[in-house]
């Protein structure tokens, strides 16, 4: 069977720095450097599945997803799109994408909502005989069809998003790439479009996502791919990716702390695995994965008693796929 | 992705501009005065300059090839309009979608590259079309100019094979916005040395050697003396033949050279990111 994404050895190289025009006109020495923003990124994104690229800020989520969809050429490496060349190809690949990269911007704020997508389906050369009904059907989709005659400009930045979307289904697309659907979004008009994801994979769509918010990515993908420094770190199931980390349950702690904390820290390593810690005002906020909070957190307190420690706040939570990335990276998504 | 597609998308374009225009009333303003305005002041300061002697009408007339001065600065003015639209639009158009955020949008569709350029220029035929009225009028009212309906059929067609070669340049320009984002000054130098050239408010005979040998290789400098030929001397397609043909050939050129720095100027858009960023 196709997949409905295949990339291999995926680069994207960038210039970092600027040259301004004077110092190209007297010829002095090119100081800028080169970053790789995608480093070499396998992906196979599967026909009907929901797939998440998950990683911080600045990771090459972006970057992959608009080389996936031809506005960006690859510095090496190869992109197959439901079967076409993405370099060779181009036109065919956009013919049957359905994409939402840069979310509100990306429309005619002094049309309305339908004006947009009359527009964009000419573009996408949907057939005139199907173009009302293609609008009726992705403005009804997205939860606009009571608002399509208002201008643009007078949508909240959800109902945006959401007109981005109907934009992106009017080609009846097999294969929908999102970019950071849900930032900038209330939680309830984010609940609502990840909603709007799912009835795309029940439909039989394909849906390529990026994303840093890890529940996002838990709750809504197949598969997800975590994404740092432009390399893809992990790759599975959300639950097969959260089972790689060795705990059960993870304690978060708030510590009250003199010092540095290291003889609390040094106590508490016994009891469990301390995946991460962070002191800030005095306070240590320490992560500790464990096999069972009912046996750590006593021990938590008998560390603190004797090291002086003052425990402030306790939390048990499952395993997330921000501790996943914590385990493989050594850093928290949002930093 | 089918012609017939791509004519349909280039339809919706033309409407989605036209929309957005009609939502801005107030730049109608700007329509009806400048078209007054801007002729008027050049032909007011040509008849300040002769006062009215007939000896500097004739000296005009030798330069010029008529002596009606009014009619040769009309018919300059809305030559500049109707080349400034074409030459910038294209350019102008892009620019503005990549500033409002749209451009990416737009070029994730399977639609030809041509809509996005060529679009915009058309949409703005309204507005030309409502400009060259009132500045009809004016001229009329003002100056007593008044042009002949065999002389517009011609223009018409000498308009029709200025088309390439004047679409070849914009897409010059628009692929310069594409790379490099904001290339305001390049266009309003390259415009001021247009007007220059071709003679918009003045014979090309006035300038200097080199200049006129520089204007002799730009396609505007023929597009803008036939049409005042068949206009006001009253010129006829035969006429103006050789100058048709070489026009033509200078769109074959021009025409190659775009689609070549277009193509170049995109890729390297698409190497470098600048297609979204402004």
């Amino acid at each position: 069977m196709t997949a409905a994404v295949d990339a291999r050895g995926l680069v994207k190289e960038f210039e970092k720095g600027r040259r301004t025009l004077w110092q190209r006109v007297t010829r002095q020495p090119d100081m800028r450097t080169r970053f790789r923003a995608v480093d070499g990124i396998d992906l196979r994104v599967e026909t009907g599945e929901i797939f998440g690229l998950l990683g911080p800020n600045g990771a090459g989520k972006t970057t992959t997803m608009k080389m996936l969809s031809t506005l960006l050429e690859p510095t090496a490496g190869t992109i197959t799109v439901l079967g076409f060349d993405a370099a060779k190809e181009p036109r065919k690949v956009r013919a049957r994408l359905g994409a939402m990269l840069s979310g509100e911007r990306s429309l005619y704020w002094k049309l309305t909502a339908r004006e947009n997508l009359e527009y964009f389906a000419a573009l996408y050369h949907v057939p005139p005989s199907e173009t009302r009904a293609r609008i009726e059907r992705s403005l009804d989709v997205v939860k606009l069809s009571d608002r399509a005659e208002d201008y643009v400009e007078r949508y909240s930045t959800g109902m945006r998003q959401r007109l981005a979307l109907a934009r992106a289904l009017l080609p009846d697309p097999p294969l929908v790439i999102l970019d950071e659907p849900t930032v900038g979004l209330d939680p309830q008009s984010a609940r609502d479009l990840r909603d709007r994801v799912r009835e795309l994979r029940a439909q039989g769509r394909t849906v390529l996502l990026t994303t840093h918010y890890m529940d996002e990515a838990d709750q809504l993908c197949d598969r997800v791919a975590i994404i740092d420094e432009g390399r893809i770190v992990a790759l599975d199931a959300p639950a097969v990716l959260k089972r790689t980390v060795r705990a059960d349950e993870i304690v978060r702690l708030e510590v009250g702390v003199d010092g540095d904390g290291a003889a609390f820290l040094e106590r508490l390593g016994r009891a469990g695995t301390v995946a991460r810690h962070e002191r800030r005002n005095g306070t240590l906020s320490v992560a500790v994965h464990c096999g069972s909070a009912r046996a750590l957190v006593p021990a938590a307190f008998d560390a603190a008693s004797a090291t002086g420690a003052t425990i402030r706040h306790v939390d048990v939570v499952p395993v997330t796929l921000e501790d996943v990335f914590i385990a493989l990276t050594g850093r928290a998504l949002r930093e | 992705m089918t012609l017939a597609a791509d004519l349909r998308a280039f339809g919706a374009a033309v409407r989605k501009d036209w929309r957005i225009v009609r939502r801005y009333p107030t730049q109608y303003v700007g329509l009806v005065f400048w078209p007054i305005l801007l002729p008027a002041v050049w032909v007011l300061a040509a008849q300040a300059y002769s006062g009215g002697d007939p000896r500097a009408l004739a000296a005009f007339a030798a330069r010029a090839g008529t002596n009606e001065v009014a009619g040769f600065v009309f018919v300059g003015y809305v030559m500049y309009m109707w080349l400034s639209m074409l030459l910038w639009g294209p350019g102008t158009a892009i620019r503005q979608e990549q500033v409002r955020g749209t451009l990416e949008a737009v070029f994730l569709t399977p639609a030809s590259r041509l809509v996005t350029l060529f679009a915009p220029p058309v949409a703005a035929l309204p507005s030309l079309a409502m400009t060259l009225g009132v500045m009809t009028a004016a001229m009329w009212a003002l100056f007593g100019v008044a042009l002949p309906l065999d002389g517009l059929l011609r223009t018409l067609v000498l308009t029709f094979v200025a088309l390439p070669a004047l679409y070849s340049i914009a897409t010059l320009f628009a692929a310069g916005v594409l790379r490099f984002g904001e290339i305001g000054g390049v266009v309003q130098t390259v415009r001021g040395t247009l007007v220059l050239a071709s003679g918009i408010t003045f014979p090309v005979l006035m300038l200097p050697g080199w200049a006129q040998a520089f204007a002799s290789a730009m396609p505007t400098t023929y597009v803008v003396a036939d049409i005042r030929g068949v206009l006001l001397g009253g010129l006829g397609l035969r006429d103006v033949a050789g100058d048709m043909a070489l026009t033509l050939v200078l769109s074959v050129a021009f025409g190659a050279f775009a689609v070549l720095v277009f193509t170049a100027l995109e890729r390297s858009a698409r190497r470098t990111g600048m297609l979204g960023r402004y």
